[in-house]
Parts: C-alpha cells; structure tokens; sequence
C-alpha cells in the first residue's frame, strides 16, 4: 500500500445520481478524505453499503465494496472483518437502513465491538422511496405516508448506542466538510466499533432538517472545554440533551477491547491449504 | 468429482447385511426430557463401538428441555447398521409412558429394566421379562443418585453378557473433566447394577449374548460430520443462529474451528447470520451458516444477493418438520421445493441432498468446491434423522487425504491483470464463455471492485441496460450449465439393477432403504433401489424410470415434492410412499410398504 494515496483515489468514475446538493457528496468526500488520510488504500478497504439514497455510495467510491440487502449492512461488514482482520472495514447506510430495518442489527454490532466504521447518513426522511417518514424523523413532520406527523418520538441513534454498550459515538455535519472528515478519521482509528451519525440533509424532501437548521444550531463538542468525550455521564448528558444537538466525540472508551482481540481472531481467513489441514485426521479420532 | 468416487469406495449400504433376532440387538432407554437420557444413551452406544461392534441410534424427544416422554434408541449388530427398525428387545423404563409408548415393539424375548421401588407400579405385559432393579439406592450406594440410569447400564451389560468393562472408558470419556472421584464412582454404579441383575435373575433363555470384535469404529452425527466437513474442507468463518436441530453444527464447530485459525460467531438473527456469512465469503473465507425450520424463511432473503453477487456460500438446512414452528423436533424433508425456489426473481444455485452421514462429511466438502468453482449458492440440505442419529463407521471413511480443494477462479495476486478493462478496472463480473468470471479477494491489489444486488454490468456497478442484463442473467445461468457439463451428478444404488421394481429416495431414507431390500428379498422381491444426492443439478432419470414396471419415490413429506420434480422430468406418473408423522422410516415398516405400493394397481393420486 502506497503512502501517497490521495482521497480521490478512492473516488469511482462513475457520476452519482444524488440530487444536486445532496448531504451524501459531502458525507462521502469525508469518508474518502478520512481513509486516506488514515493510510488506507482502496485495495485494502473495504465499504459495505445499505439500501437507499445512502447505498449507492459504494458505487461512487472505488474500493472492495458490496452494496446488500436493505439493513443488514452491519453484519456483512462484520463478516468481512472477521474473516480479514487486515482489512479495513467501512460501513455506510440511512437512517432508515440502520435504524428501522436493521435496528437489531445495529444494538448487536454496537456490542459486539467488532473493528470498524459506521457512517450513518441521516436525513430524517426517505429520500429514495420519495419522501417517507424515517425512525429519525420529527413527531410532527408531515410526509406522504404520515399527513399529521409520525405522532411518536424519533429515535435517538446516539442514545440507542449508548445503551447498547458503544465505545465510540460521534455525530457530524455533512457541509462542515473538514470537522466532518476529521471526525470520521477519529471514528476509523478508534480501535473498535466506531459510529458517526451524519446529518446529511435531503434537499428535495425534509424542509425542516435543512442545511440552514443544523447551521444555525448545531453545536460543536469541540468548543466546549468541559466535555470530556471518555466520561460517560458527560456523554450521556449532550446524547439526552433534548434542547440541543451537537457534534464531535461525544463518547470514547478507549479501554474496550475490540472483538478481534477478545476472541483472538486474528488471523487471514482467506489462507487455506489445498487439501484437509495436515492433522485433520485427529478429528476423526475424536469420536472414537 | 473426487470426492464422490471415494465416499463411493465406502458406500456401507452396498453390502448384504443379514440380521436376525441374535445378530442385532434394539436396547433403548426413556424417561423424562431432562433425566440424562441421551447422555446414557450415548455412553451405552460408545461402549459398544468402543467393543468392535456397529451402531445406529435414534432418538424420540421433545423440544421441552425438562419434562415429555423422551427415548435414546440403539441398533447394534457386529455388521454395518443403518436404520431403525419396529423391534426393542431390551427397554431401560425410567417412566411407565416409556413401556407404554413402546408396548408395540416389544416381544415376548423382550426384557424391560425398571426401579419397582419409585412411585409408579409399572405395568408390564406378562410375556416380557420385567427386570426390577433399584437402581436409585444401588446408585446411592455407588455416590449419588444420580447415577441411577448408568446402574441400568450395567444391568442392561448382564442381560446381553457384554463385559461391563467397555462402558469404563465411555465414562472417562464423559465424566473425565468432572475428576477421577466421579468416573470412579459411576464405574461402581455399573457394577452395581451388572452384579444385581447377577445375583436375582437368570437370563439365560433369553439367549442374548453380544459378541465383540476388534475393529475400531468411530461413532458420530450428521451434523458433526457437517461441521467436520467444513473444517476438512477448509472452511474458516462461520456464523449461526441457535435453532433446532442445526445448532449441533455449530456447536460441533465452536472451540475446533479456531484451531485452524477460524471463527464461529453467534448472530443475534439468521438474517443476520447469512450476511454475516456473506461478508466473509466475500472476503475470501470459506463461509458458511446453517440453519432449519423457520431460520431458512428469514434467510431467504439474502439468497438473491448471494447468487447476483455472485458470492461462494453454503448455506445448510437441516430439516425439520414444519410449516411455522411445526414439530421443531421432527424428522421431515420438507424443504425441498424451499431449497429449490427460495427468494423471489430466479435465482441460480446448486441443491446437494447428502444420503447419509458418511455422506455429509463428503458432500459439505464438495458443497464448498462447488461454491468456488461457480461462485453461487450451494444449498446443503440434510435433515432431523441425520442430524441426531449416531453411527458407527471405520475412520477411514472421513480419510482425510482424500479431501481435495478447488477454489475455482480466485486470482492470485500475478493474474490480476488479464482481468482488466481498458481503464484498469477489475472485471469481477466480465461474461466469460463458461460464466465464471475472475474473483479477487480484498487485498489484491488492482482488484478493488464493486458488487451488488442490483443488476450491474462486468465492473459490479448498476446498470438497467438491456443488453447488459441478458447478458449478466445468461452468464450467471451458464455457470450451471457448466457445472451440469463438468460434474458428475450421479446417484447412488443399490439392490437388483436389473429389476423391474424401481425404488426412488433422496436424503436420509437411503440407510432405511437398503435394509429393507433385506425383507423384500426374504419374500422373494427384488427391487433396485436409487438414492439422489444432488436435487439440482439432477442425474436425468428418465430412462431408468422408463426401463422400470413400477416406480416409487419414497420421501418424507404429504406431498411429494421429488415425486412432482421426477414426473416433470421423465414425464410420466409415479408411485409414492409418503411419511409426514415425525418419525424417520423404519426398514420393516418401509418393506412392508413397498410390498402394498408395486401391488397397488394405480399410480397414487
């Protein structure tokens, strides 16, 4: 792997069919931008992405990638790092791929601890399907299928990891494209499970969860001195925060072992002899 | 392939094994779900493997972990046995409902082993012999009560004359790890129980007498057999959700498997599991997951990726009975249409059906091969009966020299270049002439490249082009073609090749089958029997089919779901012994059976 791999290395030739202004080129150039600025090389990552507006990002990015089954981008991602601990492992999809469909699979993986990213990209609708409610959307926010709202409260993502156990939980702005980058680079080199939620406005169907919203309210983890992303009661407070919302390192443990070093798998699955392995008789012997 | 010619060279059911009343002996043992009945039960069959002589085993439970009548049943014979037959001739009764449930096949040289000094009066038919042994005091004298079924052991040893001293080292073998104190103590209590039936009875009228020989068998399941299989065949990822009766399998796995530097992961669902399993395969592990039951529903879903993906995964159903929750603990081949059909638009894969347990070590090995060699599904479907019965066979039939690897076009890191385009892009779905196009594993370095659910062109990236859909549609069927042209599909067979009296299975009926030629044969029927290993791709029967009077396909299902593929095939109407109770067939039943069906007139509706 090369040293002077540039960000657009991992860019594909083909044009994405994102809405012009999208939150998606923003949320993806971060990604290209934080792998390669993590040493990484698109021969040696690998990107799984969901369904949705979200899961085209695969065919945008150039690397080893697999665009899935609608929320179960976690445990292809998970499959993959297991099998190839050397590989690096980048799991991107929407809100409604990670929180509605595969919610369960998002507390399992959070848990599980396993050595990659996931990069959420939360627009607070469903874009691809034209304009549905999402897990994420507000109660009040009326879509085609929700005319007075989803009347229930969204579910909060951050808090959802929380609870189940998370080691890294950051959250990020699209178009604050080098604090976004620098985020997703912290997720990657967080030695386990490492999330990004990503407000990634849709321009065409939410105008309320707009560009001009999380500007103006947005609040950065990183102008807040007091913070301190590895206490956990900290974390809890601005993940709780019902008033406001931030961005940055809400919360690391950096003591946590990642799955790999607690169950000892460490090894290149891919490498196997050309016949049994040489003492593979001693199994047979086993059930003498 | 090679793997078939040699699980051939150990084809058991090829033999002629005579058996009579002295030459196999049908020992079980019944209580409660919970009483430690398939723990005796196993220890009873490994002593007798560990004495030289062959066994086969079966098991009537229930899914409840404490409470429902459940039994661990043993064939025994010096020659290969390979199924169940309606005959007990000794019953360790730890409950009435255990004589009761089994009052049909019990004989007048039966002897039934029960504790007269519980609570229940057992009620047991004047013909059979009742044996009373206190068998919880003489199992408190040895330490515990506990130890209360391995003094019926040891009664059970005085009965048949089989020297106490085999069960000594199936119970190191069991209680080892719990310390010398407890395997010294259990080895007390069978003495107990042999010098008891000693000292108060006298059976020698009853004439058993269980030889021994010298041969070394090794004594194991189908889903071990699986799951060696996959460690033989150089599977390293596996993941799994629990669901009977798959999870032996993964159970087999766990703790072995990460000796070759592999892994077995619990999902938290099978939608979970099978992409979990595809994301290794993806990244060049040999993968796989099992499952049964209503795991095959959820994982149906990620078929379709598997295949458009064109990713190498085995994915195993071990059947049970269903529809829904069904009988979970229920022997059915049910899911054949399933394995068939599975997952909406059309999606190419191989079926591979194995035959018997032998047989699942060899076909997994072969399932893994296929997958590579054509990078699609491979469906391994066994079943319930194979799953919990244990058998006895020379280790050379798992010969593991004989396992051969190929894993098909995986680039080496030289060859990555012929795969190309002109712009330096990594074909991983280029239309080759036999549809299998070139796979890099990630880490290759040029390789990098894109797959995906949606139709895609050479590169892996979308495409709704039409010239470009056929042609990906057509590559991907042609690799079956390829493997129909490359492949042998062969069936197996047994009986009179020359008979006009045809006989059809698949899946587990094999062992059942060939033991039954036996009876048939003693009533001066020949029949050739033929047992189908792979579902899809198929051997074409049609002109064995044609070259026969009558033709049966005996299956266990209401349906007859390879009777329906057959007559598609051959185009003609066939006869069909079905059996949906839950329960394997029986060689005397299925005998008995065939003999109504060839002189049924009409071919069944």
């Amino acid at each position: 792997m090369s040293s002077d791999v540039r960000f657009t290395d991992f860019k594909s030739d083909k044009q994405p069919t994102w809405c012009p202004g999208c939150g998606d080129f923003g949320t993806m150039n971060g990604m290209m931008k934080a792998l390669a600025n993590t040493g990484n090389d698109p021969d040696n990552t690998f990107v799984v992405a969901g369904i949705g507006c979200s899961g085209k990002i695969g065919t945008y990015m150039h690397s080893y990638a697999l665009h899935g089954v609608h929320g179960r981008a976690l445990p292809v991602g998970t499959g993959v790092k297991m099998a190839r601990p050397d590989i690096e492992v980048m799991v991107a999809g929407g809100d409604g791929d990670g929180y509605s469909i595969g919610a369960g699979h998002f507390v399992h993986a959070v848990r599980r601890n396993v050595d990659m990213t996931y990069v959420v990209m939360d627009n607070r609708i469903y874009g691809l399907t034209k304009g549905q409610a999402s897990p994420t959307s507000r109660s009040d926010f009326e879509t085609s299928t929700t005319p007075e709202g989803p009347q229930q409260p969204p579910v909060n993502p951050l808090a959802l990891a929380l609870a189940s156990g998370a080691t890294f939980i950051a959250q990020s702005f699209s178009s604050d494209a080098l604090r976004h980058a620098e985020i997703i680079e912290k997720a990657i080199e967080h030695d386990g499970f490492g999330f990004v939620n990503v407000f990634s406005p849709c321009v065409t169907f939410n105008d309320v969860d707009t560009y001009d919203y999380f500007r103006d309210t947005l609040v950065d983890l990183k102008e807040d001195e007091d913070h301190d992303p590895t206490n956990y009661e900290d974390a809890k407070e601005v993940i709780t925060d019902g008033e406001k919302e931030y961005q940055g390192v809400m919360y690391q443990n950096e003591n946590a072992l990642p799955y790999h070093e607690q169950h000892g798998v460490t090894e290149d699955m891919s490498e196997i002899p050309d016949g049994a392995p040489e003492d593979a008789m001693d199994l047979v012997r086993e059930f003498y | 392939m090679g793997t078939v010619e040699l699980s051939e060279g150990f084809s058991f059911g090829g033999g002629k094994v005579r058996h009579n009343m002295a030459a196999d002996l049908n020992w079980a043992i019944g209580g409660e779900a919970g009483d430690g009945i398939d723990s005796t039960g196993k220890i009873f069959a490994q002593a007798l493997s560990r004495a030289g002589r062959h066994v086969f085993t079966s098991k009537d439970f229930a899914s409840r972990i404490r409470g429902g009548y459940t039994a661990y049943k043993i064939r025994t014979s010096v020659d290969q046995v390979q199924s169940v037959v309606d005959r007990l001739d000794i019953l360790v009764a730890l409950t009435q409902r255990t004589i009761d449930e089994n009052l049909d096949e019990l004989h007048d040289g039966s002897a039934v082993i029960y504790d007269g000094e519980r609570s229940w009066e057992a009620e047991i038919p004047d013909e059979i012999t009742a044996v009373d042994v206190p068998l919880k005091s003489l199992a408190e004298d040895a330490g515990g009560a506990i130890m209360r079924n391995i003094v019926a052991l040891g009664a059970a040893c005085e009965i048949t004359n089989f020297d106490v001293e085999y069960l000594d080292e199936s119970l190191e073998k069991r209680f080892g790890g719990k310390g010398s104190k407890i395997v010294e103590n259990n080895k007390e209590a069978a003495r107990l129980g042999q010098e008891y039936v000693r000292e108060n009875y006298d059976f020698e009228e009853l004439g058993y007498d269980l030889e021994t020989t010298d041969n070394d068998y090794v004594l194991l399941n189908g889903n071990e057999a699986i799951g060696m299989g996959a460690i033989a065949a150089g599977c390293r990822f596996y993941a799994g959700y629990p669901i009977t009766p798959a999870t032996s399998i993964m159970e087999y796995l766990t703790g072995r498997i990460e000796d070759y530097g592999g892994h077995v992961v619990q999902a938290e669902d099978e939608l979970s599991a099978i992409n979990m399993a595809l994301g290794g395969a993806r990244a060049g592990a040999r993968a796989m997951t099992a499952t049964s039951g209503a795991g095959i529903d959820l994982m149906t879903e990620t078929f379709g990726l598997v295949a458009t993906s064109e990713t190498p995964l085995v994915i195993c159903d071990v059947q049970r009975s269903g529809p829904s929750t069904g009988m979970p603990t229920k022997q059915e081949q049910g899911d054949l249409n399933m394995a068939l059909y599975a997952g909406h638009g059309e999606v190419p894969r191989f079926v591979v059906t194995p035959t018997t347990i032998t047989e699942c070590f060899w076909k997994t090995v072969e399932a893994f091969n296929l997958a590579e060699k054509y990078q699609t599904p491979v469906f391994l479907v066994s079943d319930l009966a194979m799953s919990v019965t244990e058998q006895t066979f020379p280790p050379e039939a798992f010969d593991m020299d004989a396992v051969e690897i190929d894993r098909g076009k995986l680039v080496e890191q030289d060859e990555v270049d012929e795969w190309l385009d002109d712009e330096g892009r990594f074909r991983a779905h280029a239309v080759t002439d036999d549809g299998v196009s070139p796979r890099a594993k990630p880490g290759t370095i040029d390789g990098a490249h894109m797959s995906t659910g949606l139709e895609h062109d050479e590169l892996g990236r979308r495409t709704e082009e039409e010239d470009e859909r056929v042609q990906q549609v057509d590559k991907r069927n042609r690799k079956v073609e390829t493997a129909k042209e490359r492949e042998e599909w062969d069936y197996r067979e047994f009986g009179d090749a020359d008979s006009e009296n045809l006989i059809i299975s698949w899946g587990s009926n094999e062992g059942a089958l060939v033991e039954a030629l036996e009876y048939l044969e003693d009533d001066g029927i020949s029949v050739r029997v033929i047992s189908v290993p792979y579902i899809f791709p198929r051997p074409d029967l049609t002109e064995e089919i044609e070259a026969a009077e009558e033709a049966i396909v005996v299956e266990c299902n209401a349906t007859g779901q390879f009777a329906d593929l057959l007559e598609h095939d051959a185009l003609t109407r066939l006869k069909r012994i079905n059996k949906y109770t839950g329960v394997r067939f029986k060689a005397d039943e299925l005998a008995t059976e065939i003999t109504d069906k060839l002189a049924e007139e009409v071919p069944a509706q």
